[in-house]
């Protein structure tokens, strides 16, 4: 065998290293899962409104202006933890937010927007966690940008931190 | 108080271990590298243990207690959440590496003090790098001002008695072929000419880490299966690939290291395959510890202890792979094997473990792959891996079956069909068996079968034969393999899966069951409150067979809820339910999973690890006898 080969081993396990390095590096996300839905239309939808005393109509929602779509409920930790920022794009930035309760019960859910306060415009309640799977929903929290066109422009897993704020308001800048 | 003392025996052992790493550099200082071995092994020991004191006592002041602990956290769960969060398991992972660390230290006697020197030597950098990593990132002693009152309490998912064990079975295993890794540094190092029977050192702890390795994956496929209530047990996420690759790696160095011993072949391949196994252990650690990934069992999002591992290992790999490029040429060799022998079979199988680990690895960071280069998002699943494995698989099993019965050297072709027809003969009759009872045929499922009863019925073959100078361990561990792959073939071929929407008596079948949906109660645990299902299995002679009581458990210190399976098994089939959401009026999601021949996985797993542990009390003897 010829010696240069034995090198071999040792140069292709830097090389490995070498992209978990730059991987490490990068301003990247793990939990930004890719969206099949991305650049495609919101799925279509009907269902309770939590808040009002009428149908959710996904339709009548989508389309008009940007919104943000954020999938939360009462029983999971990362959503409270979210909330005070889900807040400051409603509040701060005048950010249509709809919310989707998922798999919850809905007095509590009132409840606990009460206490928190209530960012969202409408709420869509998701009982059996079905309007999740045809957003592709991996966990809760999770949150979308949806343009003015009804078209979904982003996904993000998990909960939004303040560098996840920042990301999304960039976001929105570019798609108004 | 006494997380000031474990903080002090952290930093004592890592002055032990840097004592050990210079001491043992210039040998023949017996004195000295006793004092340090011990030492460190003392007060690592005495570290660990003060963790878990403040742990059982609920000392709030610890930051790792206060995140990881409640005061109505069940004493077993107090215990393993020890090692239930990244810190904790970090001062266990030390533990275990001065544990072999002192083994590697027994070997030590007069012919081979510069061998044992230079290996306890590397063992020293090695621990040095991980007593670093966690002073410097990972404290688990680290207080906050003020006491809280209570902590935020153990996430309920990992409170599982399968999930005490777990880790520090599989550390056991991770950590052992850090032993493998230094004698073979060692050996590397050795100069020209000089004569140390290294593959016996080096043999016993590859054993101990695949055995322990073995059974450490098992109880991880246990959890997943009992506890997450998805009704299956694996799942290829990365984190169960990163234990499964150094598995690998070390099922093919268990097997060259026979030919070492046997035919002095294959030495340099040896020492390489114990050099991987041990740096995939770190990779897969780096993989989970860096959140570099996604993935059920990752700890913290924490870049800067991904940096830290990532350059110690890229320092270790570096300095240990170059040291084989330079020096491994004079364990090369020129013999050749005949392919009908049983080297040959040794070596097919290795080839093909090597092939099936280099698969996984590359599913595992293909995501990784092209993120870097392309930015997109990927992910690799079951289908990949399915398609990939099970397919390279296959020719390694039935070389398995065979191997153990041909000779040394040459076989004549004629003889090995008379070794083999018996086993030929109870495979068919152990095949048409199976078919009969579950009547569904499928290509998998008839080769899974087939190569199950293959190899049980080899190994029984040579079980009752008698003067075979086989090793008893090999026997029984590959019987265990055979039982294994029934399981996993009948498990995954066969299941079947109901989902539905339950009313309180409304009934349900599934295969030859009936089940009846009795009530729901509410009940209330230790540190939970649940719903508790009340399901009535009948057959079909309507003979109650069992109740099932799955649950909807609510944890309000951590907030969350978990389902808890609720299964019955026999050696046939497990039934599986699991409670979903729902309520009175509209009734339950119930998904009801009939999974054939599950426990013969968990009984293989434990032959396997009986056959390992048999395996190791002979090579030990083999080891005292050189002493």
């Amino acid at each position: 065998m010829k010696k240069q080969l034995l090198i071999l081993p040792s140069v292709f396990f830097l090389l490995i290293l070498s992209i978990f390095f730059y991987l490490l590096t990068i301003d990247r996300n793990p939990s930004e899962l890719p969206s099949t839905l991305l650049n495609k239309n919101v799925p279509k939808f009907e269902t309770e409104s939590l808040l009002k005393n009428e149908k959710f109509i996904s339709s009548q929602e989508f389309g008009n202006e940007t919104t943000l779509v954020n999938f939360f409920a009462t029983w999971c930790k990362p959503c409270r933890d979210e909330h005070a920022y889900i807040q400051r794009f409603s509040n701060e930035k005048g950010i249509k937010v709809i919310g989707i309760n998922y798999k919850d019960n809905p007095k509590k859910t009132i409840q606990w927007l009460k206490k928190l306060g209530n960012p969202y415009s409408n709420v869509a309640v998701d009982k059996n966690g079905r309007i999740a799977i045809d957003w592709g929903v991996y966990g809760i929290p999770e949150t979308f940008i949806v343009n003015s066109k009804g078209v979904i422009k982003y996904r993000h897993v998990g909960p939004v931190t303040k560098k996840i704020y920042r990301k999304i308001n960039l976001i929105i800048g570019e798609n108004k | 108080m006494v997380p000031f003392l474990g903080n002090f025996f952290l930093w004592l052992s890592l002055f032990f271990v840097i004592f050990q790493f210079f001491i043992s550099r210039k040998n023949n200082k017996l004195k000295f590298i006793t004092i340090a071995v011990n030492g460190l092994l003392i007060s690592s020991f005495v570290s660990f243990f003060l963790l878990m004191y403040v742990h059982i006592v609920s000392d709030f002041s610890v930051l790792n207690v206060f995140q990881n602990s409640h005061t109505t956290k069940p004493l077993l769960y107090k215990i393993s959440g020890v090692w239930g969060n990244h810190e904790g398991s970090m001062l266990l992972w030390i533990l275990v590496l001065t544990i072999f660390n002192y083994f590697i230290f027994k070997l030590y006697n007069k012919k081979n003090s510069t061998f044992v020197s230079k290996a306890l030597e590397t063992q020293a950098f090695v621990t040095t790098g991980f007593i670093l990593f966690t002073i410097l990132t990972s404290n688990p002693f680290e207080r906050i001002i003020p006491t809280p009152e209570n902590g935020l309490g153990f996430n309920p998912i990992l409170q599982d008695p399968a999930l005490v064990i777990h880790p520090p079975l599989l550390y056991i295993g991770y950590v052992g072929f850090s032993a493998a890794f230094s004698i073979s540094i060692a050996t590397l190092s050795l100069e020209n000419g000089e004569k140390i029977p290294w593959h016996i050192y080096m043999k016993p702890f590859v054993l101990v880490a695949w055995t322990f390795l073995s059974i450490g994956i098992a109880l991880g496929a246990v959890w997943a299966y009992y506890e997450l209530g998805w009704g299956g047990w694996w799942f290829w996420d990365p984190v169960e690939n990163a234990s499964f690759m150094p598995w690998l790696l070390g099922t093919a160095l268990l097997h060259s290291l026979i030919i070492v011993e046997k035919r002095k072949s294959l030495q340099a391949w040896v020492l390489l395959l114990s050099i991987l196994a041990f740096l995939l252990s770190v990779v897969g650690t780096f993989l989970v510890r860096s959140g570099i990934l996604t993935s059920v069992h990752t700890f913290a999002l924490d870049p800067s202890r991904g940096i830290y591992i990532l350059a110690f290992t890229a320092l270790l790999g570096g300095y240990s792979l170059i040291l084989f490029g330079t020096k491994s040429k004079k364990y090369f060799d020129n013999n050749y094997f005949t392919f009908f022998s049983k080297e040959g079979s040794i070596l097919i199988n290795n080839i093909l473990m090597v092939v099936v680990c280099s698969t996984v690895f590359l599913g595992t960071i293909y995501p990784l792959l092209v993120e870097a280069f392309t930015n997109n998002k990927i992910s690799v699943g079951e289908p990949y891996y399915n398609s990939t494995v099970i397919p390279i698989i296959i020719p390694a099993i039935l070389v398995m079956g065979i191997g153990p019965i041909l000779s040394w050297g040459k076989e004549d072709k004629s003889k090995t069909f008379k070794k083999i027809f018996p086993s030929i003969l109870l495979t068919s009759i152990m095949t048409l068996f199976i078919f009969l009872i579950y009547q569904s045929y499928s290509a998998v499922g008839i080769a899974g079968v087939i190569l199950s009863f293959w190899i049980i019925s080899n190994n029984l073959v040579i079980l009752f034969k008698k003067n075979t100078n086989l090793s008893s361990g090999m026997i029984v561990a590959h019987l265990g393999i055979g039982l294994l792959i029934l399981g996993i073939t009948g498990s995954s071929i066969w299941q079947e899966e109901k989902i539905i929407r339950m009313k309180i008596d409304s009934e349900i079948k599934i295969k030859k069951n009936n089940i009846i949906f009795k009530k729901i109660d509410e009940i209330v645990g230790p540190n939970y409150v649940a719903l508790q299902g009340n399901f009535w299995v009948y057959d079909k002679k309507k003979n109650i067979i069992t109740k099932l009581k799955p649950e909807n458990r609510f944890y309000p210190i951590t907030n969350n809820f978990t389902t808890e399976a609720s299964i019955h098994t026999n050696l046939f089939r497990d039934l599986y339910i699991v409670l979903g959401e729902g309520n009175l009026n509209d009734g339950w999601v119930v998904r009801i999973y009939y999974n054939p021949l599950v426990i013969w996985i968990w009984i293989g797993a434990l032959v396997i690890f009986l056959g390992g542990i048999i395996s190791i009390t002979s090579n030990l003897k083999k080891l005292k006898s050189l002493a």
